[in-house]
């Protein structure tokens, strides 16, 4: 009888503990100060460096006890997060992926920054409101297409180099190469992260038509707009007629030689380190609407409900300052004017060569548009992705289903 | 003779779709990644290496991890037996006020799915500061819900036998701890081998609560840390995470080759039999 | 066979004029001491978190911004008139209809093979047992790469001149193969619940049988089934829980698509409340789950006693 007595007082213990709200805590004025910031990257390389800038950082400021990089897989990245914030246990500092930026930047979530003057304008643009910066945009990585100039070869095509040079380096020319790379019983190109799933990295093709998923003020629908639909009728001949692009549920690994070319972040060189083919990096072929570029991005905020909002500040302007910005060059293209140019970048993508550089990455952040994102992203995301399921089908109407796609989504726009 | 043959085709038959993704899992964590794709798949690696082996280790503190599963399972075996036990002879054997509400509410337990507490338990175990330790991995199954079945189990086992046992015992003047501890529980090494397996397999297969609860790598445990084997952008290294789960399956089916006999006869001697 | 609420075997001998403990009041703290830290735990493990979620349920609770309002009923209307919902629901059936169909078939009939005395069947015991330890997300990852168009699982039938579907891409099929997937990492589970079961029916019972000339089928309709009655009742309710708690194998394979054509509700509330930051309709979700389980549980409870076979 006692022990459910004392189990009844618990459970309510709990429940008053629980219902009010969590994060309120503040730090004790001399107890060391430990930060915390979560990360999708497991990777070695990324956090060894990661730990020599924290290290950096402490000899200087005495204060700061730990600070613990906590990688969480990219998978459930944002889903861990939120449960973290939600169970009250805050992070001070957090990478956030461009398309939720507009969920954390509005929300009210984090703690405005400074603006350093050496950012581009644009890669700051997604995460400022009414002014003020809420997140540093650490990685702004343009897309190229890295080609397997030995599987074009043997295609019997111009290599991409060539086509540029003669300015025929369009989308109509790409498709024709995949689709000889693809009759070798390899792929033909492949959208880096695409997998039928997840139908934003397709921004990358669909913007050389200038189409949009929704317009500028994120109200409208534009998956039904004609410029969308010529894209999509595009990616949907690639697919299932010209047969350039390996079909749904069709695995080819541009990295282990298995596709002609494959659209993704340039960071993704250092993957080839060990590549056994030739391959060279170009910039996104032009589409009907001309030159264009896509950068994707991410950035690290400050929560103003960790427990050191000031502190965690503090060591992110350090983390990101120009000579740690520079050191952080060799996986993550910075967003300061100072850094972008080939010579910078060189030093820290030995894989690249100069004119590649330039041409992608330099070019590439200057002038490109970024990824769609939209306050609720996930759910948007969910949606269109369940609505375009229909049209990655041999005989769908491409059409229809980016009507249905609209008539999904206007609901949730207009929320 | 013809039916056994027969009877040996259609088992052979049926074995394979459980036995060829395990086959495949372990001979491709040999295979280099430019193989893993390629089509038809391929039986045997063509050139075999170690090296996703290698990394298993290199890459993130396996061995810490793996035993960090082991000690975790371990301690919600015999916690679980110990509190399942205790309640399975209650509800078994002893006629008590509330025994019948108690028991509609613990079974309870039974029905309530993970995901539906994992919010509310979060934020109580953050209270309390046991965010990235072991203690809810240990608690939550040793007294939660899953430890429901085992109590169950353990009723169904205690209810089969026969009343003249204990009368004996109380003749020999023993209390009812002492039926329990003396008469009962001796008898019920069936029943405890097979809670004992199922309560190691469930913990040893916990996937959404050590994400959710555990961040530092040291504390992890194995099918967390298999989705830790990423390269730089999120990208799954293949036959490093088939080979992190290759070694995390061979213990378990080396133990289950060995214990196995013991785990069917114990669940044939429990209650759960015709 | 006594089953759950039936009353106990013990018989507590009526007590002389005995002084305040008694042996039924003796008896009665035995019971709550022995039970004590079973039900502690569940209070506080599994029903004070339920209570919390009854009232996040009522609230809207916006994780980011931090932000816990008060809505009442908000959160239910929404759920009235959401669209979804009705899909997901379906496709929640269909899932769980198909597996425990499959896994208690399957379960059985492999069970009834391995109970022949045949030399080996411990090995095959073992290899039907094997997936049961492999971690449900190696299973799924291994199985992932089986069902891709150019997978293995195609490849095999293509060596019967089939030309396989692609087996996640479409609605139908992606259904068959999420329940496939989850049917042989488990039933193996239930083949050795069910194996424990037929041993423990005795031999005179079939030699009965047979000298009254009843046929192999007629022998195992009529004395099998009925004799393991209580484990087919067991392994189906641990089954429907199972299946309606779904979702390593949805979140790695299919993602809930093609469409929404494997969104069980499992899934759907995961997405609404970690994905969509929906926390207080997820709550509210979640609380449906939590009475369908409830529901079908009582309902195969109270029909146990039409064909579950109690020993005289």
């Amino acid at each position: 009888m006692k022990k459910t007595l004392t189990a009844a007082l618990t459970a309510a213990a709990l429940l008053v503990a629980a219902g009010c709200g969590g994060g309120s805590s503040s730090s004790k004025s001399d107890a060391p100060v430990d930060l915390r910031m979560t990360i999708w990257s497991a990777n070695a390389q990324h956090l060894a460096l990661f730990n020599q800038i924290a290290a950096g950082y402490k000899k200087d400021h005495p204060e700061i006890g730990k600070i613990s990089f906590e990688s969480i897989p990219f998978d459930s990245y944002t889903t861990t997060l939120t449960t973290q914030i939600g169970g009250g246990n805050v992070p001070d500092l957090a990478w956030i992926f461009e398309s939720n930026a507009p969920d954390f930047v509005t929300s009210g979530a984090l703690e405005p920054i400074d603006k350093d003057a050496d950012l581009l304008p644009s890669t700051t643009a997604d995460w400022e409101q009414d002014g003020k910066l809420y997140a540093y945009p650490f990685s702004t990585s343009p897309l190229g297409v890295f080609v397997n100039t030995d599987l074009v070869k043997a295609a019997g095509r111009p290599a991409p180099a060539q086509q540029i040079a003669s300015g025929t380096w369009t989308w109509e020319e790409a498709a024709k190469t995949a689709a000889a790379v693809q009759a070798l019983g390899k792929g033909g190109v492949v959208v880096g992260d695409f997998d039928y799933k997840g139908w934003d990295t397709l921004n990358a093709i669909w913007a050389g038509w200038g189409a949009r998923p929704w317009s500028e003020d994120g109200k409208t629908c534009q998956f039904d707009q004609p410029a969308m639909v010529d894209a999509m009728t595009f990616v949907h001949n690639l697919i299932f007629t010209q047969k350039g692009m390996p079909g749904p549920g069709v695995t080819k690994d541009f990295f282990a030689g298995d596709s002609g070319m494959i659209l993704t972040q340039i960071s993704r060189a250092a993957l080839l380190q060990k590549a056994k083919f030739h391959w060279d990096l170009v910039p996104l072929p032009k589409g009907p609407a001309g030159d264009y570029s896509v950068v994707g991005q991410a950035g690290i905020g400050v929560f103003k409900r960790g427990k050191h909002a000031d502190a965690a500040k503090q060591f992110l302007a350090y983390f990101t300052n120009a000579e740690n910005s520079a050191k952080l060059a060799q996986f993550f293209p910075p967003p300061r004017k100072s850094q972008l140019n080939a010579a910078t970048l060189a030093k820290a993508n030995p894989l690249l060569k100069p004119a590649q550089l330039d041409s992608v990455v330099v070019k590439g952040i200057e002038t490109g548009t970024i990824k769609p994102s939209h306050t609720g992203y996930a759910e948007l995301q969910q949606t269109v992705r369940a609505a375009l399921d229909p049209l990655w089908k041999p005989d769908a109407d491409v059409k229809t289903v980016l009507s249905g796609v609209c008539s999904k989504i206007n609901p949730l726009l207009a929320k | 003779m013809r039916l056994k043959l027969l009877v040996y085709g259609v088992l052979l038959v049926c074995c394979v779709p459980f036995v060829f993704p395990i086959w495949w899992m372990a001979t491709t964590s040999l295979k280099p990644v430019s193989e893993i794709f390629a089509f038809p798949p391929t039986l045997l690696p063509t050139s075999p290496t170690l090296e996703a082996y290698r990394q298993v280790f290199e890459l993130q503190p396996f061995g810490r991890q793996y035993l960090n599963s082991l000690y975790i399972a371990l301690v919600v075996t015999i916690g679980t037996l110990a509190v399942s036990a205790l309640a399975g002879y209650a509800f078994a054997r002893i006629r008590f006020r509330g025994a019948g509400i108690v028991f509609v509410i613990v079974l309870s337990g039974l029905l309530v799915p993970n995901e539906v507490t994992i919010i509310p338990l979060y934020r109580m175990f953050d209270t309390f500061g046991l965010v990235d330790t072991h203690w809810p991995l240990i608690l939550i199954p040793m007294l939660g819900a899953p430890s429901v079945l085992a109590t169950f189990i353990m009723r169904q086992f205690f209810i089969t036998l026969p009343a003249e046992l204990e009368e004996a015992g109380r003749v020999d003047g023993l209390g009812r701890f002492g039926l329990f501890w003396r008469v009962c529980l001796p008898l019920a090494r069936p029943a405890i081998g097979a809670v004992a397996i199922f309560t190691f397999l469930h913990s040893w297969n916990l996937y959404l609560e050590p994400i959710v609860f555990l961040s530092s790598k040291q504390k992890f445990t194995i099918p967390q840390a298999l989705t830790q084997y990423v390269d730089a952008y999120g990208g799954p290294m293949w036959n490093t995470q088939l080979a992190a789960a290759t070694l995390s399956a061979l213990p378990v089916l080396i133990i289950f080759v060995l214990a196995q006999r013991q785990f069917v006869e114990g669940l044939a001697q429990t209650g759960l039999k015709g | 066979m006594t089953l759950l609420l039936d009353k106990p075997t013990s018989r507590v001998a009526p007590a002389g004029k005995a002084p305040y403990w008694t042996m039924r009041r003796r008896d009665t703290l035995a019971g709550w001491l022995m039970v004590a830290p079973q039900l502690a735990g569940i209070v506080v493990f599994v029903l004070v978190p339920l209570g919390l979620v009854v009232w996040y349920s009522l609230h809207e609770w916006n994780v980011l911004a931090g932000t816990f309002n008060f809505v009442g009923a908000e959160n239910y209307k929404a759920m009235a008139s959401d669209a979804r919902l009705g899909p997901v629901l379906r496709a929640t059936g269909l899932f769980s209809v198909g597996l425990v169909v499959l896994n208690l078939s399957l379960a059985l009939f492999l069970a009834v093979l391995l109970n022949q005395k045949l030399r080996g069947t411990v090995v095959f015991r073992t290899l039907f047992f094997s997936p049961v330890v492999v971690t449900l997300v190696a299973w799924t990852i291994v199985w992932g790469f089986l069902l891709q168009d150019n997978g293995g699982v195609n490849a095999f039938l293509n060596l019967f001149g089939i030309d396989g579907p692609n087996w996640l891409r479409s609605g139908g099929t992606a259904m068959v193969s999420v329940i496939v997937v989850q049917l042989f990492k488990n039933v193996g589970l239930n083949m050795v619940l069910f194996l424990a079961a037929l041993q423990g029916v005795p031999a005179e019972l079939y030699e009965a049988a047979r000298i009254d000339g009843a046929s192999a089928w007629a022998r195992f309709r009529r004395v099998t089934v009925p004799l393991i009655s209580p484990t087919i009742l067991l392994t189906m309710i641990l089954t429907i829980v199972g299946s309606l708690q779904v979702f390593a194998q949805i979140a790695v394979l299919t993602q809930g698509g093609p469409g929404t054509s494997t969104t069980v509700l499992v899934y759907y509330l995961y997405q609404q409340a970690f994905q969509f930051h929906h926390f207080g309709y997820g709550a509210t979700l979640s609380l449906v789950l939590f009475l369908i389980v409830l529901v079908l549980t009582a309902v195969q409870w109270r029909m146990r006693r039409r064909w579950v076979f109690h020993e005289a």
